[in-house]
């Protein structure tokens, strides 16, 4: 019952403080390019979800390679955690362009 | 007058004449004159002073014989580079471990202001890591020189005598973009990190954006080893004698 209560409380505190973010208006500024959500939307998903299907193969591999040879840890990690940063960092270029040409 | 964080405010208050009559010495127009130290660079002062606390604590309390709990924690830190530049580098790693573990307190303690309420990540500026980026730019050019002298320029020129006039302009600017990348992948994991919680708080503002705040604190950790990763990596490419 008490749990009940505690999740209704959470809930009401959502709606109330939450209700400014649904009263903006749509879409920004009228009159506004509408292509730029459009192609923020695309270039942001292409690249995260290239990045996730390289990531996939990345850390595939290495479950695979720490299977094989569980004593080869370090090196394995280190190589892991380097080709992430690389990868990642190709969405991240693509996230600061893309705040650079919107903002 | 821009928006100011209790520090910033602080450090305007009492050095604020001081910062905009150096500001002039050196010909530069601050665009506020009332407040010419900005949010990232009083945090970055902060992160220096708090590392700066930090390190004469451990200096005043260090002893052979009963090694307290911050002892330990350096030495971690300090066997955990050392460790990883091995790996890396192999022998004569010694030398650049000190670069490496300062960059590494800079970083971490940069990344993880950000998530202490009234105060931001100086991270998250762009300039803060292009300066640690170009340091370490200078930093490993300097070594690969002062190791290779005048045979470094062979690294630049390639495998082959005859392909080098197309291999020289390549390795130029892959050098270069090293700078931007370590500069922009810093930069926009912190901003990025921030932007997701201010997201999700302005969607749902109890609970769910902690579990954003605990992700971002992974992030701070990993960005920081990428970091002193990618310079000891490039270091060891710089002063390794084959190639």
């Amino acid at each position: 019952m008490k749990k009940i209560t505690f999740l209704l409380l959470i809930a009401a505190a959502v709606l109330l403080a939450a209700s400014p973010v649904y009263a903006q208006t749509p879409g920004g500024a009228p009159g506004g390019n509408w292509a730029i959500p459009i192609g923020v939307g695309l270039g942001m998903g292409l690249a995260a979800g290239l990045a996730g299907l390289g990531q996939g193969k990345v850390a595939g591999s290495v479950a695979e390679a720490l299977a094989r040879n569980p004593g080869a840890r370090a090196g394995i990690q280190l190589a892991l955690f380097i080709g992430l940063a690389f990868i990642e960092s190709l969405v991240l270029f693509t996230f600061v362009l893309l705040f650079l040409r919107t903002s | 007058m821009p928006e100011q964080l209790a520090f910033t405010h602080f450090l305007n208050h009492y050095f604020g004449g001081l910062a905009t009559a150096l500001l002039h010495m050196v010909g530069i127009q601050p665009s506020h004159p009332s407040a010419p130290i900005t949010n990232p660079v009083a945090m970055e002062i902060l992160v220096v002073l708090l590392l700066l606390l930090f390190f004469v604590l451990v200096r005043l309390k260090m002893s052979v014989e009963k090694p307290g709990g911050l002892q330990h924690l350096v030495e971690a830190a300090e066997e955990f580079v050392a460790e990883q530049a091995h790996g890396v580098m192999g022998h004569g790693y010694e030398r650049y471990i000190p670069y490496a573990i300062t960059l590494l307190y800079f970083i971490l303690l940069g990344n993880l202001l950000g998530l202490v309420p009234g105060f931001e990540s100086p991270t998250a500026n762009p300039a803060v890591p292009l300066g640690c980026a170009v340091l370490t730019f200078v930093y490993y050019h300097f070594h690969g020189i002062r190791v290779q002298r005048h045979r470094y320029i062979k690294q630049f020129l390639g495998p082959l005598w005859g392909l080098s006039w197309l291999m020289l302009p390549i390795e130029v600017v892959s050098h270069f973009a090293r700078i931007l990348s370590l500069t922009v992948r810093l930069y926009a994991n912190m901003f990025a990190g921030d932007m997701v919680t201010l997201a999700f708080f302005s969607l749902v503002p109890v609970l769910v954006p902690v579990l954003f705040l605990g992700l971002h604190l992974f992030v701070s950790l990993v960005q920081t080893f990428i970091f002193v990763m990618l310079t000891l990596v490039y270091l060891g490419m710089a002063v390794s004698e084959e190639h």
